[in-house]
């Protein structure tokens, strides 16, 4: 298994989150006037630190990174066509 | 404006992660395949929100939000009607042969179908086009930037190209795919509070809709203009955009969709790099669901932009005029964004809307790299050497191209002309390419002369067009009528319909007549290229929601549901 996605989105949303939600906690309650009076930065924050928690709890499942062409049946048959046609000038790699 | 501490660590740490894709990545890019497909081996939901971000650049984000304003929920008609429909098309229909017959890349699948002739063609006007098309980009982010927070042209540009280069040099197309995934929850995170703040001082649906009617009488045409996407489209002066119904349905829903998302490799690419022949079915499919809901998050900011202007809420937002008089349409999203936002969630935003300049620069470069290598240079420069030496062509293609993208964001400051000129060409390039892709599929007795001729007489077509008609209230040069005035359309949108309808047209009939006055291919050389010649890939045994033709008429289903709601 190559890198999952899951990983950088999971750790840049919790991250970003989390720096939303102090800032809305600790920022002067003045700037929200301008968002109408709602505190956006504290609760979009717990929306994305949310999400950001989710993403990385679903790395424990399935796969979510890249699968190379030789795991998969149809992946192989596809390779070996493509180097049949000539479309490359790479052997057929024998997996990971 | 003012940045806050905080907005400049999000724009950092965004800028950090996008780097460090890049490095971890590098590792795996050991063959050409995995530079330029990703070794073909990334599941559907990923290349699936690739291929919407690929083409949420600068045009989509800001171009959107400028349409909303000046015609309204009549926009949703690029989605609604264009891009829904195509995508599903793709999808079901014709990524079987793009990716069942292994070519790496559009122009290839021309080649494997047609001949040498007409993917020379196409893959030149496509490599010229995209590296401009990357250079637009990159100039309106520098503009844009500056603008709106003062920042440097020069600082603008040559920080997000170097940003783009180094991680597409690393990580190939992986790390563009990677990083479009992470800019698509960026954008909708990003936007979506805007929205929900805007309509609330807008007082919801409803106020915005009393608001835009103000919008659409003050212009002269019936309250409802503005928030009916059909109702008014009987003729072109009682809507906004200045089109009928027909020429909208034929020019952009068929014509102009189906010839971009249906051929463009930039699209394309993102699903030929996924791990098998059914996930690169459902690529299309799934990235059509998230689409046909992004109305509301680029679209629908706009219209609030414009109905607060002319009636303002709670808040103060009105957008500026231009020193023309008219209103700086293309500002809608990012003022909105400066209005609304406080620190801490402009960082945010900003970062989403930089986000989307540059994986919208990234698509272009990684198609780019791979046309150039694949059909260019290893057809007609160096032929069979080792795949190590296609793969540091790549690389290689990847600096050039990013550095005549930074040489056309220059030459753009200075001849804006020249742009505007770039872009008409590649409108006419553009417009009859379905053509030619419908009947190489689905007709196998098209033929190499015939394709090659269809594409040269659509493009001759459409300048021709072009070159007799012109818009109401423009005056002869760029905008048309440089063979004389014959026919006036009632806006710019309508004249374009009608040219890529007549190219689109030019190219179907002459590819037609000339296939049967040449000698057709034999079939067996066809198999896996045409319709009638190839085994339909079998969806047994998987579940409902992973059968290509379920998803397009779930999608579909769904598309037709939203134009009824916003008739």
């Amino acid at each position: 298994m190559q890198l999952d996605i899951r990983l950088p989105i999971g750790l840049l949303f919790s991250l970003l989150g989390l720096l939303l939600v102090v800032s809305g906690l600790v920022m002067d309650k003045g700037v929200y006037q301008r968002s109408l009076g709602i505190n956006v930065n504290l609760w979009w924050g717990v929306v994305l630190l949310a999400f950001g928690i989710v993403m990385l709890l679903l790395m424990r499942r399935g796969a979510g990174g890249v699968r190379p062409a030789m795991s998969t049946p149809e992946g192989r048959d596809t390779e070996a066509r493509e180097h049949q046609l000539g479309l490359e000038h790479e052997p057929p790699r024998r997996g990971h | 404006m003012n940045l806050t501490l905080v907005d400049w660590v999000i724009m950092l740490l965004y800028f950090v992660f996008v780097l460090g894709i890049g490095f971890a990545l590098k590792r795996y890019m050991r063959t050409s395949t995995d530079f330029f497909l990703s070794g073909r081996s990334i599941p559907a939901w990923i290349t699936g929100l690739a291929f919407i971000s690929a083409n949420l650049g600068a045009q989509e984000v800001i171009g959107m939000g400028a349409s909303g304003a000046k015609y309204g929920i009549m926009t949703s008609h690029f989605y609604w009607v264009g891009a829904i429909p195509a995508m599903v098309f793709v999808g079901v229909f014709m990524m079987p042969f793009y990716y069942g017959s292994r070519a790496r890349s559009v122009p290839e699948y021309l080649k494997l179908r047609f001949d040498e002739k007409t993917r020379g063609l196409n893959a030149i006007s496509f490599a010229i086009m995209t590296v401009f098309s990357s250079g637009i980009s990159l100039y309106a982010m520098g503009l844009l930037l500056g603008t709106l927070l003062g920042w440097d042209f020069n600082v603008s540009v040559m920080v997000s190209a170097v940003i783009v280069l180094v991680y597409i040099f690393l990580g190939g197309l992986t790390s563009a795919i990677y990083n479009e995934v992470i800019q698509f929850f960026l954008i909708v995170f990003g936007f979506a509070p805007l929205v929900f703040l805007g309509l609330k001082d807008a007082g919801g649906w409803a106020g915005l809709q009393t608001r835009l009617a103000t919008v659409a009488t003050a212009n002269g045409f019936n309250s409802g203009a503005m928030t009916h996407s059909w109702s008014f489209m009987g003729s072109a002066s009682s809507n906004p955009m200045g089109v009928e119904w027909f020429g909208m349905l034929m020019g952009l829903g068929f014509v102009l969709s189906f010839g971009y998302w249906c051929t463009d490799f930039l699209v394309v690419q993102r699903a030929m790099a996924a791990d098998s022949m059914s996930a690169a079915r459902r690529t299309p499919l799934i990235a059509a669901i998230p689409k046909m809901f992004f109305p509301f998050l680029v679209i629908l900011p706009g219209m609030i932009a414009i109905a607060l202007t002319y009636h303002a809420g709670t808040s103060g937002f009105s957008l500026p005029k231009k020193p023309d008089g008219t209103f700086n349409y293309d500002m809608s999203i990012p003022l909105m964004l400066a209005h609304y936002f406080p620190s801490g969630m402009l960082g945010i935003g900003l970062t989403a809307l930089m986000a989307s300049f540059m994986s919208g620069m990234a698509g272009n470069v990684t198609a780019f790299n791979t046309v150039w290598t694949y059909d260019i240079y290893q057809s007609y420069i160096r032929k069979g050497e080792s795949d190590h030496h296609y793969l540091w062509m790549g690389r290689m293609a990847t600096i050039f191209g990013i550095a005549v993208s930074v040489i056309a964001a220059y030459a753009t400051t200075r001849f804006n002309n020249i742009m505007d000129m770039l872009q008409l060409v590649f409108a006419f390039v553009n417009a009859p390419l379905f053509a030619t892709f419908l009947l190489g599929m689905f007709w196998k007795r098209a033929t190499g002369h015939g394709a090659f001729a269809g594409l040269l007489s659509g493009t001759i077509a459409a300048a021709i067009h072009h070159g007799f008609t012109l818009p109401a209230g423009a005056v002869v040069g760029i905008k048309g009528g440089w063979f004389g005035v014959h026919h006036i359309y009632p806006s710019e949108m309508a004249q374009n319909f009608w040219t890529a309808i007549s190219a689109w047209t030019t190219c179907f009939l002459v590819t037609i007549l000339v296939s049967l006055a040449t000698k057709p291919r034999e079939e067996n050389q066809l198999v896996g290229l045409v319709y009638s010649l190839t085994q339909r890939p079998k969806a047994e045994n998987v579940p409902w929601y992973e059968r290509p033709a379920v998803l397009g008429a779930i999608v579909l289903g769904l598309a037709v549901v939203l134009n009824i709601i916003f008739w």
